[in-house]
C-alpha cells in the first residue's frame, strides 16, 4: 500500500489529533465550570424561613381496581356448565343489562373463551382480572405513556411523596368507556345577588 | 442589618414606639369609656410589621397568636404556620380543557379548603362555559359563561376553562400595590399579606384574569366547616375589607401534598408539580401537550397552562 496517495476518505489534516485533544480539553474545562457555577447558585429566597419539611422523593402508589358487582362473579359459576360458542353475536339471553359501547369490541376479544375467569392479551397470555390495565394499553399506547407519566388519570396525594395512582378500570366502564354526566354543582351568584349583609335568597323573595 | 449594633438601636427604637403607642392607645380607649374598651383592641395585630420584614421569631409569634385567636373563635384546635417555600421548587399548574366537564367540583372543594366566605359568597375558581363553535374562531374570555346551569354537564356543543389566579411570573397585580401587601415567593406562589391588605383594590383593576375577589361584606363560614390547617399567607379567615385569591393551596403544596381542586376533580382534568424537576407531571405535559396560557399577548407569565391531553 505504501507509495499510494491517501484515500481521501481517510484524509485528515496534519495535526488533527491535537486539535482534538485541545477542544476535548476545553470541552471538559466548559462542563466542569457550569458544573461548579450551578452548584454555587443559590436560586432562593433572600430570607430564612424557619421551617422546611423534608420529604420523600416521588412513591407510586397503585390504588386497588374498585369492586366488581356480584351479580355475575365469578363468571365460571355459570359458564363452567354453558358449551362455549366463539361467534361474534349480540347477547340476548344474558346480560342484557349492561351497557356496551367500545367500539366494534367483543366479550372474547378481552374475556378468554376457556379460562373464563381470566383476561387475555394480544398474545394469549392470560391475566387477572386486577391486571386489565395490561390488556386496555395494548390498543391505548399512548395513553399508557401519558398515565405513566402521570398526566392521563386522576392522582390524588402528593406531588412530592406518595402519588396514589389509579388503574383504567377505576375510572372507566370498560365494556363503555366514555364518562357518564354528571350533575354540576350551583352556578356563582351575580353580582347583584350578593350584598354587603350577604347573598340574596330569591326562594325567600319569591315567597 | 450588616452592622449589628445599629440593629439593636432600632429594636430600642421599635419597642419604646411601641410602648408609647400601647400608652396612647390605652388613653384613649379610656376616654371613650366603657363601650370603646368592649371592642378591645388588640395592639399587637395593630403594630404587625409586613410578613417580608418580620423575622422569624416575629413569625413565629404572629402564627402563635393567630392559632389562639382562631381556635377560640371556631371552638377547636386550628393551626396557622408559615411554613417557607421549598428549595428548588417553583410551581406550576395544568388543566386539560380537553377533559374538564364543568361540574364545579373544582370551585366547592377550594371554598371548603381555603376557608372561602359563604355568606356573602366568594368563589376563588370561576368556571367558564364556551361554544365550541367559537373556539374555532378563538376564545375570547369575554364570552365565557360562569352561570350556566344545566341538569347535567358536560352540555352539548359546549366546552368549559376553569379561571383562577395564573401566579404569573410578571404579576400586575403584585406591582400596583401600594402597601406591599401582595408579592411573588420563591416558589411562585403570589401571596397576600392580609392584615397589611387596605382594599384599595388596585391590584383587582390591574389583573387581567379577575381572579383577585373583595371581601365587601363580613365574611362568614360557619364553624363546623372551618379548615383548621391554615397558612398565614393562604386559607386563614380574612376579615372585611381585603382582597383575596387562590394561593395554589400553600397550606398544602408545601408540604408536598396536591392542590385541593386538582383532588376534587372527577375526570383527572388537573395537573400539578415542580417546573424545575424535568421529571414532573408539569414538564411531562409542557414537553408532548400542546399547551397555552390566557392573553399571553400581555406578557404576564402564567404558571398555569391549559392543554389538550
Amino acid at each position: 500500500m505504501a507509495g499510494q496517495p491517501p484515500d481521501p476518505e481517510e484524509y485528515r489534516p496534519p495535526g488533527y489529533q491535537l486539535v482534538t485533544w485541545v477542544v476535548l480539553g476545553l470541552a471538559v474545562v466548559v462542563v466542569v465550570g457550569l458544573v461548579t457555577v450551578r452548584t454555587d447558585h443559590q436560586p432562593n429566597s433572600s430570607r430564612d424561613y424557619a421551617s422546611r419539611p423534608q420529604m420523600p422523593d416521588a412513591t407510586p402508589v397503585l390504588l386497588p381496581p374498585p369492586e366488581m358487582s356480584d351479580d355475575y362473579l365469578p363468571c365460571s359459576d355459570c359458564h363452567e356448565d354453558e358449551p362455549p360458542n366463539p361467534t361474534k353475536r349480540e347477547l340476548e339471553d344474558e346480560h342484557e343489562d349492561m351497557e356496551f359501547k367500545h367500539g366494534t369490541l367483543w366479550c372474547l376479544d378481552c374475556h378468554d373463551l376457556n379460562g373464563r375467569d381470566k383476561l387475555h392479551l394480544a398474545n394469549d397470555a392470560l391475566i387477572d382480572f386486577e391486571d386489565s390495565w395490561q390488556l386496555c394499553t395494548q390498543c391505548h399506547g399512548k395513553k399508557l405513556a401519558d398515565w405513566r407519566a402521570g398526566v392521563h388519570g386522576k392522582r390524588t396525594g402528593h406531588w412530592r411523596g406518595t402519588k396514589e395512582y389509579r388503574t383504567c378500570v377505576n375510572c372507566h366502564n370498560p365494556h363503555s368507556p366514555p364518562f357518564q354526566p354528571l350533575v354540576p354543582k350551583p352556578p356563582p351568584l351575580r353580582p347583584a345577588d350578593i350584598t354587603l349583609n350577604g347573598n340574596v335568597r330569591h326562594e325567600v323573595a319569591h315567597e | 442589618m450588616s452592622d449589628p449594633n445599629k440593629r439593636d438601636e432600632r429594636e430600642v427604637r421599635g419597642a419604646s414606639r411601641r410602648e408609647f403607642l400601647k400608652v396612647a392607645a390605652t388613653g384613649a380607649a379610656a376616654a371613650m369609656g366603657a363601650p370603646g374598651a368592649a371592642q378591645a383592641f388588640d395592639f399587637e395585630s395593630f403594630l404587625q410589621k409586613n410578613f417580608r420584614q418580620m423575622s422569624d421569631e416575629e413569625i413565629d409569634e404572629v402564627v402563635d397568636r393567630l392559632s389562639r385567636k382562631y381556635s377560640k373563635k371556631y371552638g377547636k384546635e386550628v393551626t396557622v404556620n408559615a411554613v417557607g417555600p421549598l428549595d428548588d421548587v417553583v410551581y406550576g399548574y395544568g388543566l386539560d380543557i380537553s377533559r374538564c366537564i364543568g361540574c364545579r367540583r373544582c370551585v366547592y372543594a377550594c371554598v371548603d379548603e381555603n376557608n372561602q366566605s359563604r355568606d356573602p359568597q366568594i368563589h376563588w375558581i370561576r368556571v367558564l362555559e364556551f361554544e365550541r363553535e367559537a373556539a374555532i374562531r378563538g376564545i375570547d374570555l369575554e364570552d365565557g359563561n360562569p352561570y350556566y346551569d344545566h341538569e347535567t354537564v358536560p352540555a352539548e356543543d359546549k366546552f368549559y376553562m376553569p379561571v383562577s389566579c395564573m401566579h404569573c411570573e410578571d404579576s400586575p397585580c403584585t406591582n400596583v400595590c401600594p402597601t406591599g401587601a401582595t408579592w411573588s415567593e420563591p416558589d411562585g406562589i403570589v401571596v397576600i399579606d392580609y392584615d397589611w391588605c387596605i382594599g384599595c383594590r388596585y391590584c383587582m383593576a390591574a389583573c387581567p384574569y379577575g381572579a383577585r375577589k373583595f371581601n365587601w361584606g363580613e365574611p362568614n363560614v360557619p364553624a363546623e366547616e372551618i379548615n383548621p390547617d391554615m397558612h398565614l399567607l393562604g386559607n386563614r379567615p380574612r376579615s372585611r375589607g381585603v382582597v383575596e385569591k387562590c394561593s395554589f393551596c400553600i397550606q398544602r403544596v408545601r408540604k408536598g401534598r396536591y392542590p385541593a381542586c386538582l383532588e376534587a376533580c372527577p375526570v383527572g382534568a388537573r395537573k400539578f408539580g415542580n417546573l424545575l424537576d424535568p421529571d414532573s407531571e408539569i414538564r411531562y405535559l409542557l414537553k408532548h401537550k400542546r399547551t397555552f396560557v390566557l392573553k399571553s399577548e400581555l406578557g404576564t407569565n402564567p404558571k398555569f397552562f391549559y392543554f389538550y391531553g
